[in-house]
């Protein structure tokens, strides 16, 4: 330390003034930071409450621009959580040669089972058939005049996921074992039903990055104008010796408070849109025997959608500093 | 303090507004800077405030060779200059009182300190009961003693002014050069650039004087007696 500093001294002369100002030292020089942080938070707050008018318009185009993909993306995840019920309507039922043993089903059922492509499989012997056809008809073999269980025992297969490729690739291995007499499956209006929610999910992402990017100019547009009418006052901070940082402090705070406002401002209008459309969607959806449930924004896409909010709305005014702040030096 | 080595300044186009200035100004030294609008004085306070480049040459300023000054380093070499404006340039949404406390604030001070050093600018120019004002509602020569106040307020090492007095009468224009030699009898190196050559004349200081970019005069050059 001492060493460092007695080398130093003889290089730079004005170590006197420097001295002094280092001795004030780094935790007053962070308190002082800290405290710039809070001073324009608050201080570009206010500037943009005192014109709410103007400043509305701002957010609420931010707010507008960020629920039409909310309200898309909202209603492709209630899409997807009900075709999760219907998954187990993907299932395929293989039909066992009769008078297989069960111990040879149920180690069919465990290598099936083990298969990644499958989700979970499992064995109904024969006589649980039967028993569960019985059950369901309240009747009995004698009844019907049998003698022998005239059911084949099955593997019930759930794939584990309903990509079409993969669907394709394990309809062929079971329909290839040997002991395998017939399978029954329904899996096209799935595939159909998957292509269809990717097509969706495309136009909604294509929709969200291209409002993304009109949220992003408008803010842009935004803390330019601001910056153009504090020209003369970034020009004398300037020549008081503020540094850079300390220039753009102001308007990234202006950045950031436009993000929360338009991105919270966006919630409510989510909300207020799914609330409005929640029992019209219920009513017409019932006619087709769906049981919809209307999806609200949970607590993690909301922070989601506030964060993004406010990350376009940074990148805006970062732009915008980047390419105006020059146009503000002293003359 | 200020020294000028062979510095000239030319801009894109040719006009050469400096040529081959050498100009050396002393600690404590208090210097006029004279000649007709154009000749270049708006043009050195420039170069020492870097707010432009020397093209050739070599200026050195509080011991900082200006040339070499990285973009980074400029906000804390001007921190230890106090400026002057002709128009004050006074931010006109704020208190006379935040004007003041500008340069302190984004030296980051402690606020307890601001108020003090604020307040104590303020007196020294006699505005201390302005301070809830805006400049707006103060008169030219106020005005100009608030911008007088907010280049002292950090006891700058360097006070430099461009034409303090050139919307003053001729009163208030003696009380504020008189203002600038208090702060010079206190230390301070003072560089005004003025053209009010009768009352640069009643002021005993040393006086350089520009005509088309070239220093022509020094009359007693050194130290003042």
């Amino acid at each position: 330390m001492n060493t460092r500093s007695a080398t130093r001294t003889p290089v730079k002369k004005p170590a006197q003034s420097g001295a002094n100002r280092r001795r004030s030292g780094t935790s007053g020089n962070r308190s002082a930071w800290l405290r710039h942080h809070r001073d324009c938070a608050s201080q570009s707050l206010m500037r943009l409450l005192r014109s709410p008018v103007s400043s509305a318009l701002t957010w609420l185009v931010i707010a507008i621009s960020l629920t039409l993909p909310t309200l898309f993306y909202l209603a492709l995840s209630s899409l997807q959580a009900q075709t999760e019920q219907w998954q187990e309507g993907g299932q395929i039922t293989l039909y066992l040669e009769q008078g297989l043993a069960d111990s040879e089903g149920e180690r069919l059922t465990g290598e099936l089972d083990a298969r990644p492509e499958v989700a979970r499989a499992y064995y109904i012997s024969a006589e649980e058939a039967w028993e569960s056809f019985q059950a369901t008809l309240s009747i009995n073999r004698q009844a019907l005049g049998l003698t022998n269980n005239p059911l084949p025992a099955s593997i019930v297969v759930v794939p584990s996921q309903q990509n079409s490729s993969q669907l394709e690739a394990l309809q062929l291995i079971i329909r290839g074992l040997p002991e395998v007499e017939d399978v029954q499956l329904d899996l096209a209006w799935i595939d159909r039903l998957n292509r269809f929610l990717e097509l969706i999910y495309s136009i909604v992402t294509g929709l969200a990055v291209l409002l993304g990017v009109a949220v992003l100019l408008v803010v842009g547009n935004t803390i330019r104008l601001a910056i153009e009418s504090r020209k003369d006052e970034i020009r004398v901070i300037k020549l008081l010796g503020a540094t850079e940082a300390f220039v753009r402090r102001p308007f990234v705070y202006l950045g950031i408070w436009y993000g929360l406002l338009g991105g919270v401002a966006a919630w409510v209008l989510v909300t207020a849109v799914a609330w409005w459309l929640r029992s019209p969607l219920t009513a017409f959806l019932s006619t087709y025997g769906i049981e919809a449930n209307v999806a609200w924004l949970g607590f993690t896409d909301t922070l989601v959608l506030i964060l993004a909010s406010i990350g376009v709305s940074l990148a805006g005014a970062h732009i915008a500093l980047q390419r105006h702040l020059k146009d503000a030096e002293p003359r | 303090m200020i020294h000028f080595d062979q510095v000239s300044k030319r801009y894109e186009g040719g006009h050469e507004a400096l040529s081959s200035i050498s100009l050396h100004i002393e600690k404590g030294e208090m210097v006029f800077l004279t000649g007709h609008s154009g000749a270049g004085k708006s043009t050195l306070l420039k170069l020492i405030t870097r707010i432009e480049k020397a093209s050739s040459g070599q200026l050195r300023v509080n011991g900082q060779i200006l040339n070499r000054l990285r973009r980074s380093q400029i906000p804390h070499f001007r921190r230890n200059l106090g400026i002057v404006h002709q128009d004050h340039q006074l931010l006109m949404d704020q208190t006379v009182y935040d004007n003041v406390a500008l340069p302190l604030i984004i030296a980051g001070e402690h606020p307890k300190d601001v108020t003090r050093r604020v307040r104590a600018a303020l007196d020294k120019v006699g505005l201390l009961e302005r301070e809830k004002y805006r400049p707006i509602q103060l008169s030219g020569g106020e005005q100009q003693r608030v911008g007088i106040a907010r280049a002292v307020v950090k006891k700058p090492a360097i006070l430099l002014a461009d034409e303090p007095t050139g919307n003053l009468d001729p009163g208030l224009s003696r009380d504020i050069m008189e203002l600038f030699s208090e702060f010079n009898r206190v230390g301070t190196t003072v560089l005004i650039a003025s053209h009010d050559l009768g009352l640069i004349a009643r002021l005993n200081y040393r006086v350089a004087s520009l005509q088309d970019g070239k220093l022509m005069s020094t009359p007693f050059d050194g130290r003042r007696s």
